[in-house]
């Protein structure tokens, strides 16, 4: 039995468990869900598909939590190139549609100062400092 | 005798727990055994990217020191504020001494090579002593150009090259495909801010210019492809 190329799903009986692992692995980010808010750390990287999936399934949530905000936590992204900020921004813009809000935590400072000489605008999405902090501008630490 | 293993434990000690360390360094495998001296650049990347995840993971804070020390660690040059003057003697690396002048090409091929280029970038940025704000800088520019061959070049390189000036190290990004090049007209747009693209936001050439201290663009048609070449100085 030969071990497929890195990144195909194995095929054949053994394999099921695998397939759903890669799938899983490749296809989905964790979504938490604190209250009426939906919380996702972004700890990889954010490719194509995986935006796409993320911004498909935050939508749903959003819709069946009836949440109230969306909380991405990019403290673990070493870097937020232009691309990625039209994701974030996409996110952001469609979790408006379903009238929630959309919080960007945990900027790195050289993140912040490299975006601004870029000249590229995070303007679909609100920012926070943390976590705490956009909870608390989103009204659900007090209660 | 310098392994993996030790050098990177002396780095994290005091900051991941020495059982956390432990399953890091399983997790490398044979590689962690390694001495410094016989790893390949293929090594260096393998154990760089399990090392920046779990590091990330697992390090409260300091993360991005943490993992920038152990790429220079790893790369064989002194480990940064260690405290001990012990004198490399022999055992330092290139020509110059400090590995500056090195060449390094990445080949671009596919989504996962522009995380690969970027990680390198940063890693070559901090070792040859630009500061941790242009480093970030230098992986966000490679970031783009390198996102920018995936899209639309198809198959290209990035090259990286350490040069050192009167100011300090520089460090020069060549980024070249051989795709269907940019036409005048979007170029045109390009520049003026007005391009919207399919997948990007049809600013990262833009934001390539803006990040850098010296640029050019090379683009045509008919095999001809494109190729970007810029500069970052240090702050001197």
């Amino acid at each position: 039995m030969e071990w497929p190329e890195r990144g195909a799903v194995p095929q054949g009986p053994g394999f099921a468990f695998v397939a759903e692992r890669t799938a899983v692995k490749d296809e989905s980010l964790p979504i938490i869900q604190i209250r009426n808010c939906l919380l996702v750390s972004i700890q990889t990287e954010l490719h194509d598909r995986l935006a796409l999936g993320l911004q498909e399934s935050l939508m749903e949530r959003v819709r069946s939590a009836d949440a109230k905000g969306v909380i991405l936590d990019v403290s673990a992204v070493e870097v937020i190139d232009s691309y990625i900020t039209r994701i974030l921004n996409d996110i952001g813009k469609s979790v408006r549609f379903m009238g929630a809000e959309c919080y960007i935590v945990g900027i790195r400072p050289a993140v912040a100062m490299t975006l601004i000489e870029m000249g590229v605008e995070l303007d679909s999405v609100h920012t926070a400092l943390n976590l705490d902090l956009a909870l608390e501008k989103l009204e659900l630490l007090q209660s | 005798m310098k392994t993996v293993e030790t050098e990177v434990g002396a780095i994290l000690a005091g900051t991941i727990s020495a059982i956390t360390q432990r399953s890091i360094f399983n997790r490398l495998g044979g590689l962690a055994a390694r001495p410094i001296q016989q790893l390949t650049p293929q090594d260096r990347l393998a154990i760089m990217t399990e090392l920046e995840s779990s590091v990330r993971l697992f390090a409260r804070r300091n993360s991005t020191e943490l993992i920038a020390s152990c790429a220079q660690a790893l790369s064989g040059g002194p480990a940064p504020s260690a405290g001990g003057t012990g004198a490399g003697s022999a055992s330092s690396a290139g020509p110059s001494g400090d590995g500056i002048g090195a060449t390094k090409r990445l080949a671009i091929d596919q989504e996962k090579d522009i995380a690969t280029a970027r990680l390198e970038a940063w890693s070559e940025a901090v070792r040859i002593g630009l500061s941790k704000f242009t480093s970030v800088k230098v992986a966000t520019a490679v970031s783009e150009l390198a996102r920018n061959i995936v899209f639309y070049g198809g198959k290209g390189y990035v090259e990286l090259k350490s040069t050192r000036d009167d100011r300090g190290p520089t460090l020069q990004i060549v980024a070249s495909d051989k795709g269907p090049g940019i036409e005048p007209r979007k170029l045109e747009e390009i520049w003026a801010g007005t391009y919207k693209s399919q997948r990007g936001m049809g600013k990262g050439l833009v934001a390539v210019k803006k990040l850098v201290d010296d640029f050019h663009l090379d683009t045509g048609p008919g095999g001809r492809g494109t190729t970007v070449t810029c500069l970052f100085r240090g702050e001197r």
